[in-house]
């Protein structure tokens, strides 16, 4: 799961961080040691800020040093992709070249992957500390390095579905909405495992992975008795993607009874509330780890076994609108949306607003500044990804030579050889002219199969320009099959390519596609080619998924080693001898730029999987092409 | 006796095949062709004189494979290699094992005419060395356990009374049975024995 730094409280933290990131300079001239804070999400969210607050008042805690502490925004969602992970990697590695960090902080599952996959780039033996990682999340990404360290963030379903059976004493029946897919899958059996210790007067109804229509009518047609409970979900029953926060945001507006959710990006989607992450305390206790390392303590030594507090977030006008009992809440919620109490409790950051919109102007102007530097890197990364791409296209042909060679001197041969025959027919003075006629025509369709080959490869090697129209990604992956099923032959091993059923458009350049599969299977091919026979087996099929299309590469090999997976997609990286490490760097710069992904991942059953995903030309959108 | 050669084309590329056939075929040989090692093994080809024209690269077993099992079920066809891309290593190992010639394709009429006829000429030697040692053999197999012991001791270079007395019995019953012993043999000099006994072990041997 991807929960995000998240929309919380107001900015009660704006003015005090900002005043803490002018004042750090006077200090300057102490020992200092540099903490690096990469945050997931936009510089201005508020967990971000609270999350920066608790940080620096742990950092504090130790009066004998100054800890400067330097603050990076990634920005997901808003900016994301690989190529974007790599020029902002590259970056702070040399941004802060000179002022190398002692700590590096990572806040929330985005900057955490990023970091981890991006290491390389940006100081790749200072150990990490992250905050605002849910467990589900640190458990899908396997066991980490030994010198990342952080407690995994917890969040509180019992403790809500709790809380709404006080606010709501006359409720009976508890509705849990969960969705479909790995996240929905595993909020419903935890739900079910929960289900024992609900409040007695509780009955569960599971409405999991329940069709849209369905779950529409059934949430209307609630009573009084009736809560919801809901964690939001990635994929709805119809199997179509969404949000969490968006889920939440449907089954609020549809339910007729209160609905409650455990994620504090749920506060004003219409839930009443619930115990979510707090996001000060949260980076308060990362902090004590960040104190432990500067100290100088063995990052491996120190185990993660706490899980991180939570907070009770709570709408008010949802109380309102349910008929909520106030006393009944607890004293330690953080009420939103009160409108008189918020203002007069927050009446001098009103005042100092006006000040904090001053210094976030400048701090705009540099975003700004970076931002612009940041478009002309990706800009130099396209014309460069360009002649690389070409240039690897090159290599490609320069590994099939064999079987190009063998493609093409195999009716060679045979068209001399008939040649020959031909001539000893003219010497023997006979007649034989049907012999004759069959002898050209084998010649001549020999020729064409020669001919056919070179063309193929001519389309690979011209260095063309880039060109962006439809095409089929069946015919791509059918192209692929004929250049490298000799070669597969060649090597004794099975390149099972079935035609597909699911066929999809695709806008772009087809040739760098090509490229990008015939990369991914030459890979797969080279990663089972010294194992034994039955083993040596590699598979290609095409998925269609709404509008994206995914076509998969999968080898029954050794898998790729989790060290290496963060790197894979690096320029340089190889595991191979004669490797130049850069096919997977510009397949990712390909697929980039066709505004796909490409990922990889190791299977259960072993062996390795990659995934190109494209996004599908919809027939309006093709309407639209061709008008 | 093994009559006109015939030549076998093992090549799964039809076209290819088809026509090195065509050639053959128009230059007076008899061919037979097969699209793989399986096809060719299924083949019952008996004794009969010949040679191998092998690809090596073929679906399933390759042809260096085809090569090696042949020589262990001790076919003894002379082989030689087509190959489209050759590499140093393939062919190093092909001729290392016995192979006639190794060509890659394209390959022209005089290069094949001249490849195929050495590989018929060895195929030629080789039967007739063949013959000579089976007949040897057969002539050896002809001895009696006595006779053999008084073969190995004269090999050997023992005389007659050395013989007789390592054996236990007399000086005249040796002279008879080792004048057997050469009469069975087809030799007269103990030097034409010496040579006998030399081709013996060496055509034992693979």
């Amino acid at each position: 799961m991807k929960a995000r730094w998240s929309l919380q409280r107001s900015g009660r933290g704006t003015v005090v961080s900002l005043i803490a990131l002018l004042s750090v300079h006077a200090f300057a001239e102490q020992q200092t040691r540099n903490v690096l804070a990469l945050y997931a999400n936009a510089r201005t969210l508020p967990a971000n800020i609270e999350a920066d607050h608790g940080l620096r008042a742990a950092l504090a805690d130790t009066q004998a040093r100054h800890v400067e502490v330097y603050s990076e925004f990634l920005d997901v969602p808003r900016f994301s992709g690989p190529s974007y992970a790599h020029t902002v990697a590259t970056f702070l590695g040399n941004k802060y070249a000179e002022h190398p960090p002692d700590v590096i902080f990572i806040g929330g599952s985005d900057a955490l992957a990023f970091a981890l996959v991006n290491r390389s780039l940006m100081f790749p033996t200072v150990p990490m500390v992250h905050a605002g990682v849910p467990t589900p999340f640190l458990k899908s990404l396997g066991k980490l390095p030994a010198d990342v360290i952080g407690d995994p963030m917890e969040v509180d379903s019992l403790r809500t579905i709790e809380l709404a059976f006080r606010l709501h004493p006359k409720a009976t029946q508890l509705i849990l909405v969960t969705g479909a897919g790995d996240f929905g899958k595993a909020w419903e059996t935890r739900l079910r495992d929960e289900a024992p210790r609900f409040p007695s007067r509780a009955t569960p109804h599971f409405f999991a992975k329940m069709p849209t229509e369905t779950l529409r009518e059934r949430l209307a047609a609630l009573t009084g008795d009736a809560v919801v409970f809901t964690p939001g979900y990635f994929i709805d029953g119809d199997g179509h993607g969404t949000t969490p926060h968006d889920a939440a945001t449907f089954v609020a507006s549809i339910a007729a009874a209160p609905v409650y959710g455990p994620y504090a990006t749920f506060i004003d989607t219409g839930v009443v509330g619930g115990y979510a992450p707090n996001f000060y305390e949260i980076a308060y206790q990362a902090g004590g780890y960040v104190n432990a390392v500067l100290d100088g303590a063995d990052p491996a030594s120190m185990s993660s076994t706490y899980s991180t507090p939570t907070a009770l977030n709570i709408d008010w006008r949802q109380v309102e609108r349910w008929g909520i009992e106030p006393n009944m809440i607890p004293k330690d919620a953080y009420i939103q949306f009160r409108e008189p109490s918020l203002f007069e409790a927050h009446r001098v950051e009103v005042f100092t607003a006006a000040g904090v919109i001053v210094l976030q102007s400048a701090l705009i102007i540099s975003m700004f500044v970076e931002r612009r530097r940041r478009h002309a890197a990706e800009r130099l990364l396209e014309t460069r990804g360009l002649e690389l791409a070409h240039t690897s296209r090159v290599a490609i042909a320069g590994e099939l030579t064999a079987s190009i060679a063998h493609e093409i001197n195999q009716p060679l041969g045979a068209i001399l050889s008939n040649a020959d025959t031909g001539e000893l027919i003219l010497e023997s003075d006979a007649d034989r002219r049907d012999d004759l006629r069959a002898i050209f025509a084998d010649i001549r369709r020999d020729d064409l199969r020669a001919s056919e080959v070179i063309r193929r490869l001519r389309t690979l090697l011209d260095n063309h320009q880039y060109e962006r129209a439809p095409f089929q990604i069946n015919d791509v992956v059918s192209d692929v099959s004929s250049i490298l099923s000799v070669e597969a032959r060649r090597r004794g091993m099975m390149l099972d390519i079935p035609r597909s059923s699911a066929d999809a458009t695709v806008v772009g350049d087809r040739i760098q596609i090509t490229q990008v599969l015939i990369n991914l299977v030459l890979n797969a091919m080279d990663a089972v080619c010294d194992l034994p026979e039955e083993r040596r087996w590699v598979v290609v099929s095409t998925h269609v998924d709404g509008d994206r299309v995914t076509v998969e590469v999968l080898d029954r090999g050794n898998g790729i080693a989790p060290e290496h997976l963060p790197q894979l997609f690096d320029s340089f990286f190889t595991t191979k001898l004669k490797g130049m490490g850069l096919g997977l760097s510009i397949a990712r710069t390909l697929v980039t730029t066709h505004g796909g992904r490409i990922w990889a991942e190791n299977r259960t059953a072993g062996g390795a999987i990659f995934r190109v995903e494209l996004p599908v030309l919809t027939s309006a959108q093709g309407a639209a092409n061709s008008a | 006796m093994s009559g006109v050669p015939l030549i076998h084309v093992v090549d799964d590329d039809d076209s290819l095949r088809t026509s090195l056939l065509r050639l053959l075929r128009e230059a007076g040989f008899d061919v037979q062709g097969y699209g793989s090692t399986g096809e060719f093994l299924l083949h019952p080809h008996g004794d009969r004189a010949g040679c191998l024209l092998l690809d090596i690269r073929l679906p399933g077993p390759s042809g260096l494979d085809l090569q090696s099992v042949l020589h262990e079920h001790g076919v003894r066809l002379p082989v030689v290699f087509l190959t489209a891309h050759g590499d140093v290593a393939t062919s190093v190992r092909a001729m290392k094992a016995g192979a006639v010639d190794f060509l890659t394709k394209p390959v022209g009429r005089e290069q094949l005419f001249d490849a195929v006829r050495r590989a018929l000429d060895r195929d030629a030697s080789d039967r007739n060395a063949r013959h000579d040692s089976n007949q040897l053999h057969g002539r050896f197999a002809a001895l009696s356990p006595r006779e053999r012991l008084i073969f190995d001791r004269v090999v050997a270079g023992r005389l007659n009374k050395q013989i007789a007395d390592e054996l236990g019995v007399s000086e005249r019953t040796v002279k008879a049975q080792r004048a057997s012993m050469l009469l069975k043999l087809r030799v007269e000099t103990v030097a034409d024995l010496g040579r006998l006994a030399d081709q013996l072990t060496r055509s034992r041997d693979p």
